[in-house]
């Protein structure tokens, strides 16, 4: 790394008109973050003509701000409307509406931040000093590796479920079935489409998620409150106590690592990350039973890991020219509408701008955690809302999010039917989170396995002799013959766990 | 931030409209039918998600046609079946020029060899205004593939694998006429994208690739990839050093194209109004800087003679994939 450079790019980014666009980059990425639909490739799109006029430097800042920022943003409406606006926010919503719930809607949203906060600074750091490192290893992760590690989350699926087993297989069947709708990508054939053009590209996740937490919750309300007298949720701890800080810290630590791994891996990092760092958390846990509802960290983890991948996938762009989602390939367009190849050279021919941007990170994350601590102490109040006028709203934005991710009204119908879904499935007990996990998951699973059959020509023993797809095969083993280890060895234990629930009771307390 | 975008736009509009007023009041002094074109906001769909080569170009073009006919022509992106849905809208839209679509030649010219009949998407439907440019697909290898030429893999005592962008896609076509006509036996590995094709082949998943020249330039530049083979009728300006298919003595030549396209029947004088405007767009110094750092080939050509080669690709196409046995899709 060359210092030179790096100290450089600090001084660029400490010029006010830099730190002003990256205050404004993040502000607006704040905002889109919180309404689900409209996310941060749209509006770096919407706002690419500006950059035709200012430095390339400061757009390249103030578009990254965007992306980061919505990172943040996406938090809130997943724990106050149990409206998660991307796949890696799902795991958030089990613990951070539970929370909410509880009138402790601040302290989630509290750590969520400084959990964020700490994942973006551990993952710039890894981004100063190990990326190109990291790149050349990340290129190692082929198909084999994805659809491994893939099939280890439709496991880890089936486990964080608090519920019953197997309810959440089924949830998670269903999920993997769904997956399979549209165009096959690798013959052309056409799946569950039913000669619908619109179905060809399959059903967005979104469109998923929204319908089943959003719209379900809604109608479930609807039924549940009929009658009863709105008692407003009390929402006022907005600073998570030193108790909270010091039950997370390990989690917050743990999902840094977790996410920057897990982000630099093009396609599915994020999703991958947040879920792994929760299911870490439910498994290293004593008290596994929290989970659900209203463990903070079941908030922290995620959050922290899904910000830390978020900063990450940077890494490919910046050091291989290769976007890692759709907002990295929407920066990839603007650095070359500017006149700037993203690729292997970067880091020479534009120091400024590869260390600029890095360093407009340090800062931006700063920015948001100050914006962040304000912003929260408003947002709970929506809580205090009727739910009578609140839902309708949340009703109104999912459909306006839905419509704005590609201009679809079918699209909205589509959301409506999972609505009614994730209301008939929480009123028999089960829950949708293993089912739109497993939805993520499952394409990256078929994806992977008939890719790496192609390339393996149709020989599954590669699989296990590649280092990487064999480890995580292995761990796949462990993870599955976890539990008849761990009841093995509870016989044992009996004494020590029969503590545990007198504990739990007092952590479970909501402290009003 | 929409009504930032559209204040912004209808500013520049103003400003243009003002500087070339005398301009305007030719192309529309002639037609004399008394319609003024364009009739508040243009639509341009664009059948590709935010970020990839379609809708930079789009968006380019977009920003050009507001600033030469002075209203907003918002890009909307409608992803889906590799851009048939966005065809679909321009298709049923009313044929006045308020919907219109920069579409692809592969949606009309190779699709249809990988998707059932009635998935596909019919050229009568519109109608052809002006061609915008070529985007060249480019052979690539790992260093750690050990193939270094052509003829390497003509050599290659193993089957050879090959990713490609996706079904129904140039690349896919042209890679697979590549192994078909020089008779090599390969796998093609589909991804969804270039990006993911571009990270297998970097990381030796895949022996080679096909992938739009854009995409892959810098990995080149830098030595990371060995560029084996263009498509084009033609080198690459962008890489000169690099033989096409045709002068390595394989009958393969596939580019990807990209044309302005209205609803059928739509008035001369909005068609004409739309090919001046992209011409005046094609003429400015901030178009051409972004062919460039885009690595497209400009393929400013008439719309006839865009739909007399969109008809000769589609045949010669068909016939190829035809005598080389090549499986697509599951038509």
């Amino acid at each position: 790394m060359d210092v030179n450079a790096f100290l450089d790019g600090f001084g660029l980014v400490t010029e006010p008109q830099n730190l002003l666009y990256c205050l404004i980059g993040v502000l607006i990425g704040m905002l889109i973050g919180v309404l689900p639909g409209l996310g941060p490739a749209a509006t770096i799109a919407i706002l690419l003509p500006i950059t035709y006029s200012i430095d390339p430097v400061s757009a390249i800042i103030m578009l990254a701000g965007i992306y980061y920022g919505a990172q943040y943003g996406g938090t809130i409406t997943s724990v106050l409307l149990r409206l998660p606006g991307e796949a890696s926010s799902v795991v958030t919503v089990f613990d951070g509406f539970a929370l909410a719930k509880q009138g402790k809607a601040g302290t989630a949203l509290g750590i969520a931040a400084i959990g964020s906060f700490v994942g973006a600074t551990v993952s710039i750091l890894g981004l100063t000093l190990v990326a190109p490192l990291i790149a050349g290893w990340a290129l190692n992760f082929g198909d084999p590796e994805y659809a491994a590690l893939a099939l280890l989350g439709v496991l880890l699926v089936a486990t964080i479920g608090n519920g019953n087993k197997l309810k959440a297989m089924i949830a998670a069947a269903f999920g993997l079935l769904l997956a399979t709708i549209g165009r096959d990508s690798f013959s052309g054939a056409e799946r569950f489409t039913f000669g619908s053009l619109q179905l060809t590209e399959g059903i967005d996740f979104v469109v998923v998620a929204m319908g089943l937490f959003g719209v379900g919750e809604i109608l479930y309300n609807l039924e549940e409150r009929h009658g009863k007298p709105h008692v407003p949720a009390a929402v006022a701890n907005i600073w998570p106590s030193r108790k909270d800080l010091k039950q997370s810290s390990g989690a917050i630590g743990r999902g840094s690592v977790i996410g920057f791994v897990l982000g630099v891996l093009p396609g599915g990092g994020a999703v991958m990350s947040s879920l792994a760092a929760y299911a870490t958390e439910k498994r290293i846990s004593k008290h596994p039973e929290r989970f659900g509802r209203g463990a903070i960290e079941g908030v922290a983890a995620p959050e922290t890991a899904n910000n830390a991948a978020a900063t990450s996938s940077f890494i490919p762009l910046l050091t291989l020219g290769i976007p890692a989602n759709a907002s990295m390939a929407m920066l990839f367009g603007a650095l070359l509408i500017l006149g700037i190849s993203p690729g292997p050279q970067l880091v020479e021919e534009r120091p400024d701008l590869f260390w600029g941007v890095i360093n407009s990170m340090y800062i931006g994350n700063l920015i948001l955690l100050v914006l962040s601590i304000p912003l929260v102490g408003i947002f709970v109040r929506i809580l205090r809302v009727r739910p009578a006028i609140l839902a309708p709203i949340t009703a109104l934005i999912t459909i306006l999010g839905v419509y704005t991710i590609n201009n679809s009204t079918f699209d909205i119908f589509v959301m409506i039917v999972f609505g009614l879904i994730g209301y008939l499935m929480k009123k028999v007990g089960f829950e949708p989170g293993p089912m739109v996990l497993a939805f993520v998951l499952g394409s990256i699973v078929e994806d992977g396995v008939r890719r790496s059959m192609l390339i393996f020509d149709g020989d599954p023993t590669g699989f296990f002799t590649r280092p990487i797809s064999g480890t995580i095969l292995a761990a796949f083993v462990l993870v599955a013959l976890w539990p008849a280890a761990k009841a093995m060895l509870g016989r044992r234990k009996a004494a020590t766990v029969a503590e545990a629930p007198a504990e739990r009771d007092n952590v479970d307390t909501p402290t009003r | 931030m929409r009504t930032t975008t559209h204040l912004l736009a209808a500013t520049a509009g103003v400003a243009a409209l003002a500087l070339s007023a005398c301009g305007v009041s030719n192309t529309t002094g002639g037609s004399g039918d008394g319609e003024e074109y364009p009739a508040g906001n243009v639509e341009m769909y664009v059948g590709a998600s935010a970020g990839g080569s379609s809708d930079l170009i789009s968006r380019a073009v977009s920003k050009g046609l507001s600033d030469e006919l002075g209203a907003s022509f918002p890009v909307i992106n409608q992803e889906g079946a590799n851009g048939a849905l966005a065809a679909n809208k321009v298709a049923k839209a009313e044929a006045d020029g308020q919907t219109i679509a920069i579409q692809n030649a592969s949606l009309f010219a190779i699709t249809p060899l990988a998707v059932s009949a009635d998935e596909a998407t019919d050229l009568g439907d519109f109608d052809v205004v002006q061609g915008v440019s070529r985007d060249d697909y480019v052979m690539v290898t790992g260093p750690k593939s050990g193939f270094k030429t052509l003829d390497d893999i003509k050599a290659a005592k193993k089957k050879v694998t090959y990713g490609t962008t996706g079904v129904g896609t140039g690349a896919q076509l042209s890679c697979g006429l590549t192994y078909g006509s020089a008779g090599v036996d390969a796998e093609a590995v589909p991804f969804d994208g270039g990006a993911p094709a571009l990270t297998a082949v970097l990381g030796n998943q895949v022996d080679t690739a096909c992938i739009q020249v854009g995409e892959a330039i810098e990995n080149i530049e830098s030595g990371k990839l060995t560029p084996l083979s263009v498509f084009g009728p033609e080198r690459v300006d962008y890489l000169p050093d690099v033989p096409t298919a045709k002068e390595q003595g394989l009958d393969v030549e596939v580019a990807q194209y990209r044309f302005m396209t209205v609803p059928k029947g739509t008035p001369d004088n909005v068609k004409d109004a739309i090919a001046e405007a992209m011409q005046a767009t094609f003429k400015t110094e901030e178009y051409q800087a972004f062919n460039k750092q885009n690595s497209l080939t400009p393929m400013e050509i008439s719309g006839d003679e865009v739909v007399t080669q969109l008809e000769a690709d589609k045949k010669r196409f068909a016939d190829l994939v035809e005598q080389y046995g090549l499986n697509l899709g599951a038509s």
